[in-house]
């Protein structure tokens, strides 16, 4: 693993500046998407219809989303109480012209169920308006906090490029959401925390191999050192990444409808987390001009290590 | 760095032995999630001489109704059948009662086996969220129309107050509903000069712009708000009861409820891992409101009113309230330096100008605490009961915060301190529909969400054995260790919630766990590969890769904890899971398996599980 074809350093450096660009480019088409398109937010953000109904039968919960996945358009939830007798189905709003009892008496005919409509109504959003601006907010004090926090413990630039590749992420995964339009809701959304861990840890490791390196070798270039970092990590990054993203694959394939839109965030999420942590997070301390004395003063006598 | 150095042998002992206590306490705060409640339906003989039902005919039955079942056990007596699912139970008994009705006894009942030492501990399972068991539902109803009452009731008090300043004697303010359900007040001046309500009028005018005046006769004018502002009035009111609601929940800790507005006037909340309405009922707490009187100092002086306190003491109260609990912000129990219980309040800024005006002008006189609950009486029409909950002395000029002192008690105080953060609604709320609801996702789904987790978690831990080999192994143990101490840490904070993106979240964490041994693992490789000898670089593995993972989880935390903090719902579900994960996953990648690791290798130290160092 260690060897892998990336001994020589230059093409490395070369590969690193260009899928930085590339990773630009990425960023441009996501906002293209999220400016063009926008993300086609869920129930949880939209709020929309409430039909209630009771059947007489008691029906299983699976059999009953069955019969209405079939019925009705486009995402909805149902929640059965009452043993199985009594029913609700949430709708977003853009399905409001089917509102009301109309639909519901279709339904039971076309499925030869004994219904009794209860309600139809309209229901808000579960995140209301105060608390996506405060979940502005929050992203935006968690960002500064860390930025503070990485500066305290490296240097500027290299917690600059961690809250960058931080960004790129999230993005990207919104991006990605705008493009193939799937539904964004608070599973979504508490998926993204889950990118911006994992997307925060691998920068970070990098940008501590870079610090261990510029401490111990001195009479290299930063390019060099940063290239050496990426290689001594890859074997880390490559295991870490890997593992996870068999796990994801795993829930994509086995978990369901259910859990689809949770397992795409967090595939795509950690896979440009990973290109990112190089593309990015190690490459934009030595584009704001990090310099390989920087630690010069900073006396810790040791061997230089071996790549 | 220096991997020369010795710690002394106690310390490292004492490490140990409060690692070993942690995980005990842990591994038994995990244990009850192994016993879950179990269905099971009893069929017993009336006749006592008839054999009870046989085993074949019962799997047929179930079988043919395609009921999923544990186990069934027949006995002399009876035969038993436990169910997989909650939900199977009613259709079961139904088609069990068509067929066997006749000459046998069906009952159903709920076992939980979890053994007697541990429930003595108080030891709960970790409760799961609406989608995995479902929970309460229950549909409030916001009585806006009173709220507005209320607001023109207090309108009208300033107005009398505002004329009394004036010298207007004789002045008739009353609110009235008209036929078609509209709210005004009227202000009948008849001893008044033209000069006098003109000022009046104009002072009214200007602290309340929003209402409109109407000249009905002479003396009288008929005060109303327009169209515009009732619906404003009504949406604002309705904003503010589900903010207070969600904040109700959240101050509970229950991080996955859903609380939305349901119509014009009702709001949904659907709490998880309840299943018992009244409990839920007391967790939403009173549909209650607060406010704040000054006590009246002549009792028979216009616009008060008379209330007992709890000793049954008659006191009359200055009929405009200083503010309401809607004002509010944060009220704590505490105890001052002689260590007599109080309650600490945080107003608003509305609240904070209302009391520092209020306390200036009434140092050293007692204030009221009147604390109101709303219910719907036989005819359906929303009812007020009031009662004093304190007496109070202002003893300085106070601002936005101060503390309630004078306390019976730490406990008074703490309940105090509760309805105070509790009694912030302005519109009257009452229960208007409850009902247990189940699972949103399917047994099915819930299967195959389990399924695919444990694949994923087969696939890291044999990877990691491939990988490192005997480091692998112990890095599988610590992993392990690691789920049982997040599973045990959820356990003992009650208002966690595992939902299914919660445990997709859980398994995630593990990928940090395994990062935190990668990382290590890696540095010892390096150390390795500089010409180290393998004791010395596992123990400089371990000491420098350990500010690389501290670097790495911190950061993480951060987030984490702002998210929490700030967070709401599902995003908060999941901001507690990956702070707690890191926690632990920090604990058990580098504290338990360098244990396990020194374990290994002072059992034998020429290898390490077996393999050559």
């Amino acid at each position: 693993m260690k060897h892998l074809h990336l001994e020589n350093r230059k093409p490395l450096t070369k590969l690193r500046i260009t899928s930085f660009y590339f990773a630009i480019l990425f960023v441009i088409v996501a906002l293209l998407g999220l400016f063009t398109r926008g993300v086609e937010l869920g129930l949880d953000f939209t709020g929309g219809y409430l039909t209630e109904f009771s059947t007489e039968q008691s029906i299983g919960q699976e059999q009953m989303s069955k019969l209405l996945t079939e019925y009705l358009p486009d995402n909805f939830t149902v929640t059965s109480a009452d043993k199985g007798t009594h029913w609700s189905v949430r709708q977003a709003d853009m399905s409001i012209n089917l509102p009301g009892k109309v639909w519901l008496n279709d339904f039971a005919q076309q499925n030869n169920l004994n219904i009794t409509p209860q309600d139809a109504i309209y229901i808000g959003s579960q995140v209301g308006e105060e608390l996506i601006n405060q979940g502005g907010l929050a992203l935006l004090a968690a960002i500064v906090t860390v930025l503070m926090y990485l500066s305290l413990r490296f240097e500027w630039r290299l917690a600059a490029g961690a809250v960058a590749a931080l960004f790129h992420d999230v993005i990207i995964v919104l991006g990605v959401f705008a493009w193939l339009g799937l539904s964004f809701d608070l599973t979504i959304l508490a998926s993204l925390l889950a990118i911006i861990g994992y997307s925060l840890n691998d920068s970070i490791i990098v940008g501590d191999k870079i610090r261990e390196l510029m401490k111990t070798c001195k009479d290299e270039s930063i390019a060099q050192l940063i290239d050496k970092a990426i290689k001594l990590t890859l074997v880390r990054t490559l295991i870490t990444s890997g593992t996870t993203l068999a796990t994801i694959l795993a829930i994509w394939f086995f978990a369901g409808e259910s859990l689809s839109g949770f397992s795409i965030a967090l595939f795509t999420g950690i896979l440009v987390g990973t290109f990112s942590s190089i593309a990015i997070s190690a490459t934009i301390p030595q584009l704001l001009g990090l310099t390989a004395d920087y630690y010069i003063n900073k006396k810790e006598e040791e061997i230089c290590l071996l790549p | 760095m220096n991997s020369s150095r010795k710690k002394p042998k106690s310390r490292a002992k004492w490490q140990n032995i409060i690692m070993l206590f942690t995980l005990a306490l842990l591994f038994i705060s995990a244990l009850p999630n192994l016993y879950r409640d179990r269905i099971k339906i009893e069929l017993t003989p009336i006749n006592v001489t008839s054999a009870p039902v046989a085993l074949e005919q019962l799997s047929k039955t179930l079988t043919v109704h395609n009921i999923s079942f544990e186990k069934i056990h027949v006995s002399k007596a009876s035969s038993t059948i436990e169910l997989s699912n909650k939900i199977d139970e009613i259709p079961l008994m139904t088609i069990l009662s068509n067929e066997f009705n006749e000459s046998y006894l069906i009952d159903s009942f709920t076992e939980n086996n979890t053994p007697n030492w541990l429930k003595t501990l108080d030891a709960k399972p970790i409760k799961l969220g609406l989608d995995l068991s479902g929970g309460v539902l229950f549909v409030l109803d916001v009585d806006t129309e009173q709220a507005l009452t209320e607001r023109l009731k207090n309108i009208a008090l300033d107005i009398k107050a505002v004329a009394r300043e004036n010298r207007i004697r004789g002045a008739n303010v009353a609110e009235n509903i008209t036929e078609n359900g509209s709210q005004n007040i009227t202000v009948n001046l008849i001893n008044a000069s033209k000069q006098q309500s003109k000022t009046l009028f104009s002072k009214i005018k200007k602290t309340y712009p929003e209402l409109i005046q109407k000249q009905d006769d002479n003396n009288q004018r008929v005060l109303s708000y327009p169209r515009q502002q009732i619906v404003e009035f009504r949406q604002e009111t309705m904003k503010q009861t589900l903010k207070t609601m969600r904040g109700r929940i959240e101050e509970l800790g229950i991080t996955e409820a859903v609380t939305i507005q349901q119509g014009k006037n009702n709001i949904r909340i659907e709490l998880p891992g309840v299943h018992d309405p009244e409990e839920a009922r007391r967790i939403i707490g009173a549909t209650a409101s607060l406010d704040f009187y000054q006590l009246a100092e002549h009792s028979n002086a216009t616009g008060i009113i008379r209330m007992p306190d709890e000793t049954g003491r008659k006191l009359t109260l200055n009929s405009k309230v200083v503010f309401s609990g809607s004002n509010i912000k944060n009220a704590r129990a505490g105890q001052d330096e002689m260590g007599m219980p109080l309650v600490n309040l945080t107003l608003d800024a509305i609240g904070g100008n209302k009391m520092s005006t209020f306390s200036r002008q009434n140092i050293g006189k007692p204030m009221v605490t009147v604390f109101s609950e709303f219910y719907k009486n036989s005819n359906n029409k929303t009812v007020k009961k009031s009662k004093v909950i304190n007496v109070a002395t202002i003893q300085q000029h106070l601002g936005k915060q101060f503390s309630i002192t004078n306390m019976s008690s730490p406990q008074a105080a703490q309940e105090l301190s509760l309805l105070l953060r509790a009694g912030s609604l302005t519109a009257p709320v009452t229960i208007v529909k409850q009902r247990t609801i189940e699972a949103t996702l399917g047994v099915n789904n819930i299967a195959n969400g389990v399924k695919a987790l444990s694949v994923g978690i087969a696939f890291t831990l044999i990877f990691m054995a491939l990988w490192y080999r005997s480091l692998g192994v112990i890095a599988n143990f610590a992993l392990a260790l690691n789920l049982i101490s997040l599973l045990g840490l959820m356990s003992l904070l009650p208002g966690a919630v595992l939902t299914l993106p919660g445990i997709a979240g859980l398994v995630l964490t593990i990928g940090m766990a395994v990062d935190t041994n990668v990382i290590i693992f890696e540095r010892i490789k390096e150390e390795l590969k500089r010409g180290r000898k393998m004791l010395p670089a596992i123990e400089s593995g371990y000491q420098s890769a350990f500010s690389t993972i501290l670097d790495a989880n911190i950061t993480t935390m951060i987030t984490g904890i702002i998210l929490y903090s700030i967070g709401y719902g599902p995003v908060k579900g999941f901001a507690l899971i990956l702070c707690l994960g890191i926690l632990t996953s920090m604990f058990t990648g580098v504290f338990v398996s360098k244990a396990l690791t020194n374990l290994a290798i002072r059992a034998n130290k020429s290898q390490l599980l077996g393999i050559k160092l």
